[in-house]
């Protein structure tokens, strides 16, 4: 059942609504996004070379790798899949709230659902917590000394500008507006326990965030948060990224949007899959980045 | 219940437990997960170990370090933004089909045998252990270019991981359990081609 990297990354869809959102973000990113799905061309690029006898060697390489579990890049790739169920179920809990805000009948159902502000915000933790786990889990933790972690890590997030860009638009600005940053640790000072059992991701990745109880993950989840904060905030000036540019940046590839900046975020999040989408990726160019050097 | 009924049960339970173990074990390689090749994290070289084996970056460029596990370590040399080579150190000990490859090296640095791979990768295995390489990015690195980061990492200091390594593993595993191929040390090749 289980698949290994290579194999997802050729089994990602060529053009669906996750793939044009992606585009839309793309054209505010310096360099743009590529859907890369062919494993052959991945490894072409990294090793500078066609010859299909490496390419083969590289690909035998890299499948031995994803199956073992202690390399981590499987488990990596299931921490994106549990955060992108849990997009979905917030996304629907979200579109549940809002129609049965509308209908007599539904309100007492709307009320059940929990504030969806702050259900986003602690979606968004979840997601930044899982990008934290799932690096030390593809790349381990480089260097010798915190210098060299760091770096490594602003060079992934170079490497994954797309992927961030999106995080930071889908989940923070489209839902919560252009001071997402600002609101967010307001948010989830306010999220309780029960907050984070509500979002089904909770449950695969409590296993993997460290320290022991709800509690204790939740204030895990929000130093990450704020660590992340303060390079999104960069990012953010560095491409002067708002929230009209991102609805504007999807128009142009997914067609006119009628319904607010909120409902489209609700909409993406329900329907689309970028976050693992990218995930895959990424994933995907470590690991043959990898075998093309021990082969 | 009785006791006698509770102690049977007991044994029962027990022994199907027992049963049941035997018969999965030989299908114990079926299951997902352990370490590439199935060869004990202890007999590999942690990444830790090659960081400081890495060439020092000159002036205008940056070594950033972007992967460390077991047997492997790599990191990225730029310049600027731009990538322009990928460098690694690997054990194969996970991998020693990649040993096979340096049987046909026509050349060597520093006496170890040196293998071009396609257009941008050269490859040198020192001490018949430790493969080091360097992947051309972006524009691509002519060979000497590779050539001399090659030589830029610390050779010697990377044949000396070797043998503590080997003499503490010959100690620590019975001869029955070794496989064959795992450990290529003291092969008459690896002590004849410093030499040379």
């Amino acid at each position: 059942m289980s698949r290994t990297v290579l194999e997802r990354l050729e089994r990602l869809p060529k053009r669906d609504l996750t793939v044009l959102a992606l585009k839309g973000i793309g054209t505010l990113v310096p360099g743009g996004w590529h859907n890369i799905t062919s494993a052959d061309a991945l490894i072409a690029d990294v090793m500078g070379s066609s010859d299909p006898e490496l390419i083969r060697q590289v690909r035998a390489r890299a499948d031995l790798l994803s199956g073992a579990r202690h390399e981590g890049y499987g488990r990596a790739l299931s921490l994106y899949d549990a955060v992108n169920r849990s997009q979905h179920a917030t996304g629907g809990l979200r579109i549940l709230s809002n129609v049965g805000a509308g209908i007599p009948l539904l309100k007492r159902m709307a009320k059940l659902t929990p504030a969806s502000e702050t259900l986003q915000a602690v979606d968004l933790s979840l997601k930044v917590g899982a990008e934290l786990l799932a690096f030390t889990q593809v790349n381990g933790l480089p260097g010798d000394s915190f210098g060299d972690f760091s770096a490594s890590l602003a060079d992934y997030a170079g490497e994954a500008r797309v992927r961030m860009a999106a995080l930071i638009c889908f989940d923070a600005l489209l839902p919560l507006g252009d001071q997402a940053l600002q609101k967010l640790d307001g948010l989830l000072g306010k999220a309780s326990a029960g907050d984070l059992r509500r979002l089904p991701s909770y449950g695969q990745m409590a296993g993997m965030i460290p320290g022991r109880g709800d509690g204790a993950h939740l204030s895990f989840l929000r130093r990450g948060v704020e660590s992340w904060a303060g390079w999104a905030g960069g990012f953010i000036s560095s491409l002067g990224l708002t929230g009209q540019k991102a609805v504007r940046a999807l128009e142009g590839t997914l067609g006119p949007w009628a319904g607010g900046m909120q409902g489209l975020g609700t909409f993406l999040d329900a329907f689309t899959d970028t976050y693992s989408h990218t995930g895959v990726q990424a994933v995907a160019r470590r690991l043959v980045e990898r075998a093309a050097a021990e082969i | 219940m009785s006791r006698a009924l509770r102690w049977g049960l007991a044994s029962l339970v027990a022994v199907a437990l027992l049963v049941g173990a035997l018969v999965v074990l030989p299908f114990s390689s079926w299951l997902p997960g352990g370490t590439v090749a199935d060869v004990p994290t202890a007999e590999v070289v942690n990444g830790s170990a090659f960081n400081r084996l890495f060439p020092a970056p000159e002036a205008g460029q940056e070594l950033v370090f972007t992967q460390e596990k077991r047997g492997f370590s790599e990191a990225r040399l730029k310049q600027g933004s731009a990538a322009l080579a990928l460098l690694a150190i690997s054990d194969t000990a996970t991998a020693p089909e990649a040993r096979s490859k340096f049987a046909g090296s026509g050349s060597a640095i520093e006496g170890w045998p040196l293998v071009e791979q396609g257009g941008q990768a050269s490859a040198l295995l020192v001490a018949d252990r430790f493969q080091v390489k360097v992947i051309g990015q972006g524009n691509g690195l002519d060979p000497d270019q590779r050539h001399a980061l090659l030589e830029a990492f610390d050779l010697k200091g990377l044949a000396a991981l070797l043998p503590a390594k080997t003499a503490r593993e010959r100690k620590a595993l019975p001869a029955g359990q070794q496989q064959p191929v795992r450990l290529p040390v003291g092969t008459r090749q690896t002590l004849e081609e410093p030499a040379a």
